[in-house]
């Protein structure tokens, strides 16, 4: 699995190492050089890992994944959340995420979260709103009312 | 004389001395939680400080880094579960005492050593940073580029299991440096029309992702629902005696000068250390057979050990702009947001702040006695009874606000999740991410060395290696490179 792995992951280089080079034939004198060569390097020790993980005898095994489902949950919520921020508001979209993710996760303690969730936003909220004034995305009802 | 009585009083006004406390408990904090580690703890933080006093944002480095290096040592007595890598050697002889009924004087021990050799540390960073700092005054651009690549060459081949996937995520990190307007001729590279790509890649955004988002998917994966019970984490009240303490002093010496020498190797870490100071303890005692078993000089030498590499990780960061460890990298990037290049200038730049860094690294050392007594202990331990589920979105809302803040773009929030996604793969393919930042950090100081150089040297590569200091600086980087195939090679004919 880990020579698979490795032969895919040298070629990923050597893609982006040529995509880089190919690119950097565009810039003018010194400004292109400099890239030009870092992408061949680029491209030449992703060939050098694929070609080792070609030639090696043995193979062994290495989980890209301890859990694929939850990793994947979690990554497309957090996704979600990213997109929810700047069209919800910064404080709803992030009330959401941390009353929901863990539910999804499998927890069940609701009265445990809902304190968690009003703590946790509210220290958010003093912090970066009201102590350091940071602006962050308005919130859509704001913007309603 | 000037100059220390400025970086004293600089440290010890109201804002930083805050900032050092706060920051140290919230480093023991965060080093007692098992799944959060200093490095990510410092991505997350690097944000906040834009907008601070860069005395105020290093005593927050200083602070958590110190703590949080301590804080790991907590899980490692009480569950044998290492707070942080570095704390694995801890676990050895600290989670026996635990079950022997002596948690409470095996954290004593573990909170004594992780300040004696902090501090070790710092005076060490305080004696040699300066010292190394003066004989960088003759480098050149063709030294500072060699200094560069040496640094790209060191970290990319030690930092982790296979040297080639080392030096590939530094030519990564050196080639994403690129990305945005070129200093020198103003061209723009790889902003494929993106106007937010103009002033390339932001390293704080690449380096939340790089370093928060896998543990946060990693906590995910497991999905501990529970957390620990109270049972789990009583502690006893045990006293410990002043000579108990003194009979330790022979260990934290030894420990402190093994943490010091593995913190300036670039590559090799707390852990690296620990252990080393471990095995050393275990060869000069009497009674090598209670090792493993509940000695706690075993707690002492790995507590120490891994406290000692954390300033003097710092020395050829600060002075010649090479990480000994991830933090010192970060602390590089903290350098960064406040417009101060590392490399071998930044001594002669600021030294007040240089200065005044390294006496917070002492400071914080000291504060570990304060902030990790057995009251705050007890405190600390019950961290551990959150469940990890409940971890996983508040991190990630952190790791957004935290993004969002420097540029106010959302653009930046999309570039954090896709480096995180991209250093979870690349971490589970044994691809090391400390090179990237590394790169993206010493890029462009390589870059403009080398063009610089070679404008004086009207363009003779030659040039590059005629001064005796850059040839040994080259000839370092390329005993860097081969050396990994000299060792297989090695290897295959034994």
């Amino acid at each position: 699995m880990a020579q698979r792995q490795d032969i895919v992951l040298g070629l990923v280089f050597v893609a982006l190492g040529l995509f880089m080079a190919v690119q950097a034939l565009d810039y003018s004198g010194a400004t292109g050089r400099y890239p030009l060569a870092l992408s061949v390097a680029l491209a030449i020790l992703g060939l050098i890992v694929a070609g080792k993980a070609l030639f090696r005898e043995t193979d062994a095994e290495r989980a890209l994944t301890v859990h694929r489902g939850r990793l994947i949950l979690t990554a497309a919520v957090a996704a979600g959340y990213f997109l929810l921020v700047p069209v919800l508001g910064f404080y709803t979209a992030s009330v959401l995420i941390v009353a929901c993710l863990p539910v999804a996760l499998g927890f069940r303690k609701p009265v445990y979260l809902a304190t968690v969730t009003v703590v946790f936003t509210g220290t958010v909220w003093i912090v970066f709103s009201l102590i350091l004034e940071k602006p962050l995305p308005a919130e859509i009802w704001a913007l309603q009312a | 004389m000037d100059l220390i009585w400025q970086i004293v009083v600089g440290v010890v006004s109201p804002g930083p001395l805050a900032a050092m406390l706060g920051s140290s408990l919230l480093g023991v904090f965060i080093g007692a939680l098992p799944g959060l580690n200093p490095v990510m703890a410092i991505a997350l933080l690097l944000p906040l400080t834009y907008s601070m006093e860069p005395l105020v944002a290093l005593a927050m480095v200083a602070g958590i880094y110190n703590g949080s290096m301590y804080g790991g040592a907590i899980p490692a007595i009480l569950l044998r579960i290492p707070g942080t890598p570095a704390a694995i050697a801890t676990t050895f002889d600290g989670y026996p005492m635990a079950q022997a009924g002596q948690a409470s004087k095996a954290l004593k021990i573990a909170c004594w050593s992780s300040a004696i050799g902090a501090a070790s540390s710092a005076v060490a960073l305080m004696t040699i940073g300066p010292i190394l700092a003066r004989g960088t005054l003759f480098f050149g651009p063709a030294e500072y580029f060699w200094i560069a690549m040496f640094g790209m060459a060191s970290i990319g081949v030690m930092v982790g299991k296979d040297a080639v996937k080392g030096l590939m995520a530094s030519v990564l990190g050196l080639l994403l440096g690129t990305v945005g307007l070129d200093q020198l001729s103003g061209a723009a590279r790889y902003t494929f029309d993106q106007v937010w790509l103009l002033s390339g890649l932001d390293l704080i955004v690449v380096l939340v992702g790089l370093y928060a988002l896998p543990p946060v998917l990693q906590l995910a994966e497991k999905a501990d629902l529970k957390g620990l019970s109270a049972s789990a984490l009583r502690l006893d009240r045990i006293r410990i005696s002043w000579s108990e303490i003194r009979s330790f002093v022979p260990t934290w010496g030894r420990s402190s000068l093994i943490g010091i020498g593995v913190g300036i190797l670039p590559g090799a870490g707390g852990n690296i250390a620990a252990f080393l100071s471990y095995n050393a303890a275990k060869n000069a005692s009497k009674d090598p057979d209670t090792f493993g078993k509940g000695n706690p000089v075993g707690v002492a030498a790995a507590e120490c050990g891994n406290n000692a590499d954390n300033a003097a990780s710092m020395i050829p960061a600060l002075t010649l702009g090479i990480p000994g460890n991830v933090v010192a990298a970060l602390v590089l990037g903290a350098l960064l947001i406040h417009g101060l290049q590392p490399g071998p200038q930044l001594f002669h730049q600021a030294p007040h702040l240089v200065g005044g860094f390294m006496l917070q690294m002492l400071l914080t050392a000291f504060l570990i006695l304060a902030v990790g007594g057995a009251a705050a202990t007890r405190v600390f331990a019950q961290v551990q009874r959150l469940p990890g589920v409940m971890l996983v979105p508040t991190i990630l809302v952190l790791m957004a606000v935290g993004v969002y803040v420097i540029n106010g773009r959302v653009i930046d929030l999309w570039v954090m999740f896709a480096a995180g996604l991209v250093g979870y793969l690349l971490e589970k393919v044994d691809v090391p991410l400390a090179p990237i930042v590394l790169g993206m950090i010493l890029g462009p100081m390589a870059e403009q060395s080398v063009r610089r150089a070679l404008l004086i040297s009207r363009g003779d590569p030659a040039d590059l290696v005629t001064s005796p200091i850059s040839a040994v600086i080259a000839l370092g980087t390329l005993a860097m490179i081969l050396w990994p195939m000299v060792r297989a090679a090695r290897a295959r004919t034994r």
